[in-house]
């Protein structure tokens, strides 16, 4: 066979046997995947509404809002997703905020890719805990309301600067003291 | 015999990360705790070992003109598979890793043994050598991560071992302690080479 003719036809059958492969295990662990990452998008918004153990979505202003509902469908608070830019790309937060009392009432973290034993510490109680109970007034700088993790100071602020500028807008549609 | 020394050679003698120092990207930048080097291990012997074993079972059908492209479409869609499988059941391990498992594609480890090793010799004789390369690969990352873990954290696999007292160093788990506590180690199995050489000189 024409070694050329020959070069070409190996690399289209191992190209199309690839294609095939990553077919298949697409289409085997996408489900799994989608399935995953709405479980995760649950359990965070009910890890930062406590008391809630059912959440609803809600669209207003181009924003997505979690309202987290506890068993006789009285509403504990709402939560929002927020993005912050980290040290080595976006910090996905999700915050849960009670418009009754203008306070937070937790964050989680959805996703990030901070630095591991350094910037990755806002994922861990300590860091993300002191959020709790935050009033819509402070003003969420690091190393004044909010502690930084040493040697993260770019992670912390991330986070908190996210926040608060979410919670600017989010104020806006969910007045303090107003219904939700 | 042969296979078994093929098996061991990955382990010591050529062990990739002290001995040939080839595939340390990963090497340094994942060992901040000890699950992520074993973790990271793992995915990277799984490709490895399908990748060989596939360029062993091809080698006479691939042209030597287009045999890098060959070997990059196979490694890439091993890699790919192990990606999306990882996301789907370990999630948790998957946002350890990162990065780092699609990163698997650019090791030159597994491009180097495919090259250089698979490529000429039966599958079994691959086989034998992607698994040593895997675990000794595997084993020292790991002892890297463990190191700097306990170093820079006081934890080994999450599990606080130092008593209160112990003030971590940070910059173990920072890339500086990565190239740090690798040359480290480079040159003690230096010595310890050197020094079987000296035993089995003198008997």
């Amino acid at each position: 066979m024409n070694q050329y003719a020959r070069m070409i036809i190996v690399l289209v059958i191992i190209s199309m046997a690839s294609g095939a492969v990553l077919a298949l295990s697409y289409e085997a662990t996408n489900p799994k995947i989608q399935e995953q990452a709405r479980q995760k998008l649950e359990q965070s918004v009910l890890v930062v509404i406590p008391g809630a153990t059912l959440m609803e979505e809600v669209q207003k202003d181009d924003m997505t809002f979690y309202i987290g509902l506890d068993d006789e469908g009285n509403k504990k608070g709402i939560a929002f997703k927020t993005t912050g830019s980290g040290f080595n790309g976006p910090i996905e937060i999700m915050v849960g905020y009670d418009p009754k009392e203008g306070t937070l009432l937790g964050i989680e973290i959805l996703s990030m890719t901070e630095t591991p034993g350094l910037g990755a510490k806002i994922q861990e109680e300590p860091f993300k805990g002191q959020f709790k109970g935050k009033s819509v007034e402070d003003e969420f700088i690091a190393k004044q309301d909010v502690e930084a993790i040493s040697g993260a100071t770019i992670s912390s602020t991330a986070v908190a600067d996210a926040i608060k500028t979410s919670l600017a807008k989010v104020v806006e549609i969910y007045p303090v003291g107003g219904d939700f | 015999m042969q296979l078994m020394k093929d098996f061991v050679n990955g382990l010591w003698n050529e062990n990739p990360i002290f001995k040939m120092v080839i595939g340390i990207c990963s090497a340094l930048a994942v060992t901040t705790a000890a699950s992520n080097g074993i973790a990271m291990g793992m995915a990277l012997t799984f490709v490895l070992t399908c990748s060989s074993i596939l360029v062993s079972i091809l080698r006479n059908v691939i042209p030597s003109t287009v045999r890098i492209p060959c070997y990059i479409i196979v490694v890439a869609t091993f890699t790919t598979v192990v990606d999306l499988f990882m996301k789907a059941y370990f999630p948790a391990l998957y946002e350890v890793m990162g990065i780092f498992i699609p990163l698997i594609v650019v090791n030159c480890i597994v491009l180097a043994r495919a090259e250089a090793f698979a490529s000429k010799v039966s599958v079994a004789r691959a086989t034998a050598d992607a698994l040593g390369m895997g675990l000794g690969y595997t084993w020292a990352i790991t002892l890297i991560s463990m190191i700097r873990e306990l170093m820079g954290e006081g934890t080994l696999f999450g599990y606080q071992v130092m008593g209160e007292s112990f003030t971590p160093w940070v910059s173990a788990i920072l890339p500086p302690g990565a190239f740090i506590v690798m040359g480290i180690l480079v040159g003690l199995i230096n010595i310890i080479n050197r020094e079987i050489a000296k035993r089995t000189q003198s008997h």
